[in-house]
């Protein structure tokens, strides 16, 4: 099997589940319980103004001959247009798509690179209290609430502030991901710009981080352990070899493999902290998006919201078994 | 008859002290231990608290003399929400809630997942694949958004039908590792010998095999809890949850949409602060329990 | 390679101090203090949403009033404080003819649209005649399906022709939502849309890039999610007109709306002065933290709206009169107003708000007020004794005002009443009307009724509240109710009660039904009141709704910034305010 056929057949298998997420999620909104033509609530609406709205958003049709329609529509890249809205679905959703891959992506990032060193060092350092304190942290974190540590977060940084040495408060901004003075203002630059969106992007990617952090600690942790019982490391100490080559060169390097596929596999599991942390910071992506409509009853947005969310995690499964080959020797394909 | 039982307790009282002789040597989980025996006492000591007088009532009672939220007093040690209502009723309400949550949930998910993972695992071929692949389409499914969609699709927001829905879809994890220990126990001799005396699938299965995988069936339940009592504070915490109900998560809702998130630490802190400790504990058990299952963890 | 990563890692640290020093930067500069406004004086507005398009037809809710209904006018309004109508676009009040059912509306010289064509009655009749054509389900049928023809008699003179009287016509047809549009903007998207197979749709999918109006403001530009910025109209023709006491301005360059999803954060951006205003109502909760902040103040209005809880009357035990009206005599609203709003609100004992001074009838009876438990449960169960109904263990009131409860009830045929279910909205949507439902039911179970509140998504209640839909009884709110009570010919008569009717409760009463005939014909606005204060009996003693409260409206807005709010029923955030405020001089 060559590499090429790998991927197609993982391609493939993408393909199928997304179809059958689709289905699920397309029938499942059609049991929701709302009618989006009743949330319009207003007493001068006659009976017959709400029979016309029902028709005009295609909801006078059998759910059978509505799903056909949507599968037809989305594969043409047309998901149809948010009720509340009136614009169309798929551009919502590639507005707040980049909003979400930056939120995520840097917080999975970040995570890693302060996770996974600490993770090894501790492995390396086990049975001394700093070992047992660090560990303790990162289960407390990765127990812990959440939004609950989001709202603490906000009130000690953006609420009370941080008092500044040379005097001030330093507060956070809370909100969305810009300042609408600066972005309405014509004369700002585009690093000012850029450089108010890093600053909303401050606190919730640190609680984001904080909470994967944890995770890819206590992951690297326990994989860097059992790697450490291997005879090959045995032999390299026995050899005599330097503490640090045999942590970072022999151990750290086969402990990666592991940590990688669990990363993967908890993929789905870590969107739920950014679909929370998202709703708690208003930020402006596809997990507030998701909250609000479905609130709203606004099923197309609410299914493509979904639907991307779920796409994200597999496409990001993807990577990660296609990085798992490039770290492990042992894969081979014939070329 | 009476013989055999008490041999047999006998034999779990043995096991028992065995188990707690290897637990008690991971500190952590032993404080883990403490911090879930003190919610237990918690919830315990709920119906006593409350019934003293119907002020202490945690959902519909209220301090006659108060109006609006008030700090700690005497009274009232947590304080009170904005209806007058005691907070520390309302936390040791909410810890007997959150054990019925995760308890109901995981074992909802350690049923699924451990039969699901012995058919799977047992019977192979076409079986297999076709529940190894939902296994994974379940697995890649990001819970809370679905459990928002399915939530809002019910409509009527009872925080059983949730538990049942989270339980539901928590069972992927145990799935696994209950189908890839049935297949090592499948190729056992003992398995093979039950099969050549004549038993039939379902008895090599539920008396040969099922034993087996029970403890690590029982070890992810420990895990699952953790996972149902954050899931169900979240969604109750982003307002899918049941008022009728007093829940740390509920607690929290109440305060965030009723204006007091940053004007009332004694609201505000101890749900959270319940939430996270509680799972802490379920999660540091787990970790004391997995020694005990996998023992060639021990030496860490 | 020593040397090299530590390099490296110096560049990185270096890196980092720097991106972080410039953020403390942006941190500390934020909000109002930025330089970049200049001299400009701009009103910053908070918003908890956004409108959904800039196409003003597309009126979805409040916030696209809020930012849209900047841009364009109507022809007549309700005026400041008394909402006496007030001629807007038009010159004077109109005409009304009740020989030929026909009005006339004379109007105001001088206007021009944005971009300098002059407003004429040409614009007046083409906005009424793509009503009249399009028929666009939110504001035709109220406003338009009774209009024969709507026509020029010169540039500045419009005659409407009506099919039959109708008391709407007032209210509606010349009165809010009905923006009228320039017509050499709209004339070809109109044209364009008319022969299609969804018109309606396709008119609502519209999306003006820059809508031309000729209103106090113009707009200039939208991110979505964040904020809205307009400016004001230098051309604006009301600028300097004088009406009951206020002078017309607008006083600022610019309104600039900014998203805020929760009020948390509005809060606190009120608190830092990022915003001046919060423009939508505030929990109780918040009040204490901003009573002590010395800029901030704080305004309290009574809302025009009630939250309400309703019965199926097709359904038993609520079919029968007596077991609804003893149902409202068991509600304590005292300790509802008193507890859950912790007495910021009333009382809602009539279906036409006290603040509705014209309309009010303030002689329909008030049911339990001030009474004791025993009292109120005395009522009560005379009025299901009398009606025949019974108790496997009766409720007992005892002499000293104490009172033992009841269980299970039952209707005069011996029957047990069945247990029901109260559908309660959900804590995150209303708290205080989630709570409430926990409290009635509590107050209904004592009595021996079987219920249980059931907390429901709204969507799921909205969409059982239908004539024909499953529930048993339910609690929602009307908020903002109009000003004209109309809605008394739709929330209660029989033709509704039919499937997306709005007569959910499914009230029947021809007595009633005629009444409100007669009042949606009566062109008289006294006689039409007599009407209605006799159909506000009505509905009262038959209770097919129990209005339970309505929350005040508090509002918080900064004082150091802009003075001269106007106060109304439904709050200081209303049109008037908009054009009236002055911002404060510097001291």
């Amino acid at each position: 099997m060559t590499f090429w056929h790998y991927l197609g057949r993982k391609l493939f298998q993408l393909a199928l589940t997304t179809l059958i997420i689709v289905t699920l999620i397309f029938f499942l909104f059609r049991v929701m319980p709302g009618d989006p033509v009743k949330t319009i609530i207003d007493p001068q609406m006659p009976p017959e103004a709400r029979a016309q709205l029902r028709a005009q958003f295609g909801l006078d049709k059998p759910p059978v001959v509505q799903y056909l329609i949507f599968l037809k529509n989305a594969a043409r890249g047309n998901w149809g247009v948010s009720f509340f809205q009136q614009e169309p679905v798929f551009r919502i959703i590639m507005r707040k798509l980049p909003n979400t891959l930056l939120l995520f992506t840097s917080a999975v990032v970040l995570a890693y690179l302060i996770g996974v060193p600490i993770g090894k060092r501790i492995a390396w350092k086990r049975g001394t209290p700093t070992e047992a304190v660090v560990t303790f942290v990162g289960i407390f974190f990765y127990t812990t609430f959440l939004p609950w540590l989001a709202l603490i977060m906000i009130w000690l940084f953006a609420y009370k502030g941080i008092p500044l040495p040379w005097g001030g408060v330093l507060q956070l901004p809370l909100r969305g991901m810009m300042t609408p003075e600066i972005w309405s203002d014509p004369a700002a630059s585009a690093l000012t710009k850029g450089l108010d969106v890093a600053v909303h992007l401050l606190l919730p990617l640190f609680v984001l981080v904080l909470i994967f952090f944890a995770r890819f600690m206590l992951l690297m942790r326990s994989s860097m352990l059992d790697t450490l019982e291997e005879d090959y490391i045995v032999t390299a100490r026995a050899k005599g070899l330097e503490d640090r080559v045999i942590m970072n060169r022999h151990a750290a390097r086969n402990a990666m493999l592991p940590v990688v596929t669990a990363m993967a596999l908890s993929l789905a599991f870590s969107l739920n902290g950014g679909v929370l942390t998202e709703k708690v910071f208003s930020w402006p992506g596809l997990g507030t998006e998701l909250i609000d409509a479905v609130m709203k009853n606004d099923y197309p947005l609410a299914q493509a919201a979904f639907i991307f969310l779920a796409v994200i995690v597999l496409v990001a499964n993807l990577i990660a078994d296609i990085l798992y080959i490039f770290l492990d020797p042992r894969i081979g394909f014939e070329s | 008859m009476a013989r055999e039982f008490t041999r047999r307790l006998g034999r779990v009282r043995r096991e028992l002290t065995g188990v707690w002789r290897v637990f008690r040597r991971n500190k952590l989980a032993v404080v883990g231990l403490y911090i879930l025996l003190f919610f237990l006492a918690l919830a315990v000591a709920s119906p006593f608290y409350a019934a003293r007088e119907p002020m202490y009532e945690p959902l519909t009672g209220y301090d006659p003399e108060i109006l609006g939220s008030h700090p700690p007093s005497l009274k009232h040690p947590l304080g009170t929400d904005f209806l007058g209502r005691d907070i520390l009723g309302q936390i040791m309400k909410g810890s007997q809630l959150a054990f019925a949550v995760g308890i109901i949930a995981a074992l909802t998910s350690v049923v699924i997942g451990t039969l699901i993972g012995l058919i799977s695992g047992y019977f192979g071929g076409l079986v297999d694949s076709v529940l190894m692949r939902m296994t994974d389409i379940v697995l890649t499914l990001p819970s809370i958004p679905l459990l928002i969609i399915i939530g809002a699709a019910i409509g009527k927001q009872s925080i059983w039908i949730i538990v049942v829905i989270i339980g539901a879809l928590g069972w992927p994890s145990t799935a696994r590792v209950v189908r890839s220990q049935t297949l090592s126990l499948k190729k056992r001799p003992f398995v093979d010998a039950a099969r050549v005396a004549g038993s039939g699938h379902s008895r090599v299965v539920l008396h040969h095999i099922a034993p087996n995988v029970l403890p690590l069936a029982f070890l992810y339940m420990t895990f699952l809890v953790t996972w149902a009592i954050l899931t169900e504070a979240g969604l109750s915490f982003i307002g899918l949850g049941d008022s009728s109900q007093v829940s740390w998560g509920m607690m929290l809702q109440w305060c965030f949409t009723s204006g007091h998130t940053f004007r009332a630490w004694y609201w505000i802190l101890p749900p959270g602060l319940s939430i996270s400790l509680l799972t802490l504990a379920f999660y540091l058990i787990g970790r004391g329990l997995d020694e005990v299952v996998n023992p060639r963890l021990q030496e860490r | 390679m020593k040397t090299n990563g530590k390099v490296r890692r110096y560049l990185f640290a270096v890196m980092c101090a720097s991106v972080l020093g410039s953020m403390v930067v942006m941190c500390q500069c934020g909000g109002s203090q930025l330089p970049l406004l200049g001299r400009k004086v701009v009103l910053k507005v908070g918003m908890q949403e956004e409108p959904s398009t800039l196409n003003i037809l597309n009126y979805q809710s409040v916030w696209s009033g809020y930012v849209l209904g900047r841009f364009y006018r109507t022809l007549y309004d309700e005026g400041p404080v008394d909402f006496e109508m007030v001629p807007i676009l038009a010159e004077s009040l109109p005409e009304y003819d009740a020989a030929t059912t026909s009005c006339i509306v004379r109007l105001r010289r001088g206007i021009t649209w944005d971009d300098g064509v002059p407003f004429t009655a040409a614009d007046v009749v083409f906005t009424a005649n793509m009503h009249l054509q399009i028929k666009i389900p939110s504001l035709y049928y109220a406003a338009w399906e009774f209009i024969d023809r709507v026509e020029a008699l010169d540039d500045y003179t419009v005659k409407f022709v009506l099919k039959t009287p109708r008391a709407t016509f007032f209210s509606n047809t010349l009165l809010p939502d009905n923006f009228i549009l320039p017509r050499h903007r709209w004339r070809s998207v109109v044209e364009d849309i008319k022969f299609t197979a969804d018109p309606v749709g396709n008119l609502m999918e519209y999306q003006p890039n820059v809508p031309v109006g000729l209103g106090p403001f113009r707009f200039v530009e939208w991110r979505r999610g964040s904020y809205i910025k307009v400016v004001s109209n230098p051309n604006f023709y009301g600028r300097g007109l004088k009406l009951k006491g206020l002078e017309f301005g607008p006083f600022m360059d610019e309104i600039l709306y900014k998203i805020y999803r929760n009020t948390d954060t509005a809060i606190l951006a009120l608190k830092k002065g990022d915003i001046d205003y919060i423009w939508w109502p505030i929990q109780p909760g918040y009040l204490d933290e901003l009573k002590g902040h010395p800029d901030i103040a704080v305004t309290t209005n009574p809302a025009n709206g009630w939250k309400f809880l309703a019965f199926h009357c097709n359904r038993e035990p609520f079919s029968d009169v007596n077991f609804r009206r003893a149902c409202h005599w068991l509600i304590d609203k005292d300790f509802l107003v008193e507890r859950v709003l912790q007495r910021h609100g009333q009382r809602a004992d009539n279906v036409v708000p006290p603040v509705n001074k014209f309309w009010h009838n303030p002689d329909v009876p008030v049911i339990g007020k001030g009474m004791t438990k025993a009292e109120r449960w005395r009522e009560a169960k005379e009025i299901l004794t009398n009606a025949g109904y019974s108790w496997v263990v009766p409720p007992e009131i005892r002499e000293d005002g104490a009172v033992t409860p009841g269980k299970g009830l039952r209707m005069s045929n011996g029957e047990p009443v069945r247990t029901f279910s109260l559908l309660t909205p959900t804590a995150d949507y209303d708290p205080l009307r989630a709570i409430s439902g926990t409290y009635i039911q509590q107050w209904w179970k004592e009595f021996g009724i079987p219920v249980n509140a059931v907390p429901t998504s709204v969507n799921d209640i909205l969409r059982r509240a239908d004539p024909t839909g499953d529930f048993d009884v339910y609690i929602l709110g009307w908020i903002r109710l109009p000003i004209d009570p109309e809605y008394l010919s739709t929330l209660f008569t029989s033709r509704q009660a039919v499937k997306d009717g709005n007569n959910t409760s499914c009230y029947r009463n021809p007595a009633y039904d005629a009444l409100a005939a007669q009042a949606d014909a009566e062109m008289d606005r006294e006689a039409r009141r007599r009407i209605i204060f006799r159909m506000q009996e009505i509905i009262a003693a038959d209770v097919p709704y129990i209005t339970l409260y309505a929350e005040d409206v508090i509002e918080a807005y900064r004082k150091d910034r802009f003075t001269g709010w106007v106060n109304e029923p439904m709050g200081i955030g209303n049109p008037w305010s908009i054009l009236t405020i002055k911002p404060v001089q510097p001291r």
